[in-house]
């Protein structure tokens, strides 16, 4: 099985969102939650650069380990997921996760925070694939239908690519090699420096 | 195999990209960060750290911005997330939980090997006021609250490793579910019973003349040896001072943090919170224990001093006795009363002893 990464090219990225929006528009997320931004360095000053940053599925994924429920789970394409029914909205995982993935929309006063709504790499959920269940809780499973995640399919400049890694190190390595530059993949030391747990155990 | 030929030429021209790249891949974001990262490519080509640093500093850098509103979207690596994880998942789990187990051995040990405290004396019958009511609805608001608050706060802290493996992942979630909510609901009862409890105990509970004495002496109570003591004795004191006021305190202060997200605060700020509250709220239970041992099968007549307010003479004799002979000066100590025998019938009668 193929390992899936995501992978976000500075050098290519142009903030225009469209990532942002094609996953908002796939999953039909309620407003105020965001599983995908796009952060702007230098914004306004030489050197800008954007970068597109969503869940990046880790090998040693910190908010599996934290989770008071264990409501967390790896598929055997490394995608990191999660139980909504389990989930008890603690906001532990927002704490512990790098890359601030974790959304939790606002339930009830206070700020309480409600189940805990991450982005999927388009893979739905423990529920049956393509059930409304899955769907209302998690979004479309783009992958269980042979595709790949929507916002990188969608990416106007291929700044953003997601599939197998291999495939994909292979076609940042040949941009590296042709532009001369901008050799940092970005987001991975940190999402997949650390040797992979076993895929779909439950630790 | 041309695949393999093609990564040996990737990787020697990434190695030789090493040394020929001078420019960064980003620039600096601040202009300080510019400088220092042009010195860095002078003395250590390709290496960004100035400008990865940066990244994790998006919340201080008004150069570094996202179309997403919330707390910190504009920050791309907060790498305090793992030490948090660290050490939540570490030392305050592992250590805390077998801090807990172990007091509760010693506790066991106490009760089995040594036995409850007797009252050597025969009770006189004569009844004298120890608490009255309004403290004794301030202990127990504060008690009961915190009995609750410790139980589901232990249920989240070590659920996984103890409760899932028994009940499983569906039961439990739904335990804590209801934890994590009634935790967030009675903490607020919680905090203000035990402002009005330090408030209203604290008189009591200052140092007195015999209580270096009583802590050098204490312990001889489990030999059925009493030190006299003021209307607390210094372990009370101690457990009133380190328990109630300061880690209370600290576990309600860091517990408000953690409570009311919506005050827009910082991922490091509640990281930090939850450790100091993880940290005093295991130690408070586990001095808590000691606490609710000693009032309940512990001390024989404690839990009714509490419960009903009036203790026998000859309890308040044999463990206070310096409260007990100013209670009997009559000068109007708290608590307090002329010892009565009508007392003990209508307390007795009032609560079907």
């Amino acid at each position: 099985m193929a390992r899936m990464k995501f992978l976000s090219d500075a050098e290519r990225c142009i903030e225009c969102n469209g990532c942002v929006t094609a996953c908002k528009q796939e999953h039909e997320i309620p407003w105020g939650v965001n599983r995908r931004r796009v952060v702007t360095l230098n914004d306004g000053v030489p050197g800008e650069k954007s970068i597109s940053v969503a869940c990046m599925h880790c090998s040693d994924a910190p908010c599996m380990a934290v989770c008071p429920v264990d409501c967390f789970y790896k598929t055997s394409e490394g995608v990191v997921l999660h139980d909504k029914d389990l989930c008890i909205g603690c906001g532990y995982c927002f704490y512990a996760c790098p890359f601030g993935a974790p959304q939790f929309p606002q339930d009830g006063a206070f700020g309480l925070r409600g189940k805990m709504d991450k982005c999927t790499f388009c893979a739905g959920g423990p529920e049956i694939d393509h059930s409304p269940a899955e769907f209302r809780k998690y979004g479309r499973n783009r992958l269980a239908e042979g595709k790949l995640p929507a916002c990188a399919e969608m990416c106007s400049t291929k700044a953003l690519l997601g599939g197998d890694a291999d495939v994909i190190a292979d076609i940042y390595r040949n941009r590296v090699l042709k532009r001369g530059k901008g050799s940092e993949i970005w987001g991975w030391g940190t999402a997949y420096g650390k040797p992979a747990k076993q895929p779909g155990a439950k630790s | 195999m041309p695949g393999e030929r093609v990564f040996m030429r990737g990787v020697a021209c990434l190695c030789a990209l090493q040394f020929m790249l001078a420019a960064p891949a980003l620039a600096g974001a601040a202009d300080g960060d510019s400088k220092e990262q042009a010195q860095r490519q002078a003395t250590q080509p390709l290496n960004n750290a100035p400008v990865w640093r940066d990244v994790r500093g998006g919340d201080v850098n008004r150069y570094q911005t996202t179309q997403v509103r919330g707390v910190e979207t504009n920050v791309l690596v907060q790498s305090e997330g793992e030490i948090w994880r660290q050490i939540r998942n570490g030392p305050i789990t592992v250590y805390g939980g077998w801090l807990l187990i172990a007091i509760c051995a010693i506790i066991a040990g106490i009760y089995y090997g040594k036995g409850a405290i007797k009252l050597h004396e025969k009770p006189s019958g004569r009844m004298v006021e120890r608490f009255n009511s309004f403290e004794r609805i301030a202990h127990w608001t504060m008690g009961i609250s915190f009995c609750v608050l410790g139980v589901t706060g232990l249920i989240i802290l070590f659920g996984r490793y103890l409760v899932i493996p028994v009940l499983g992942y569906t039961v439990f979630s739904w335990l804590a579910i209801l934890s994590k909510n009634v935790h967030n609901f009675v903490a607020p009862v919680f905090v203000v019973s035990l402002l009005v409890f330090i408030v209203i105990y604290v008189k009591d509970n200052l140092p007195e003349k015999g209580d270096l004495a009583w802590l050098a002496k204490g312990w001889r109570m489990f030999a059925g040896e009493h030190m006299p003591s003021g209307r607390f004795n210094a372990g009370e004191k101690v457990w009133f001072w380190l328990g109630v006021v300061a880690l209370c305190l600290v576990v309600s202060a860091t517990g408000l943090i953690l409570l009311f997200p919506n005050f827009e605060q910082g991922r490091l700020l509640m990281q930090q919170a939850n450790v100091i509250h993880a940290i005093a709220g295991v130690l408070v239970i586990g001095f808590s224990l000691g606490h609710i041992y000693m009032g309940t099968i512990g001390v024989e007549g404690a839990y009714e001093n509490m419960r009903i307010g009036y203790t026998d003479e000859a309890w308040a004799r044999e463990h206070h006795e310096y409260w007990y002979n100013e209670v009997m000066a009559g000068k109007g100590v708290a608590g307090g009363s002329a010892p009565s025998t009508a007392k003990a019938v209508s307390v007795k009668e009032g609560w079907k002893l």
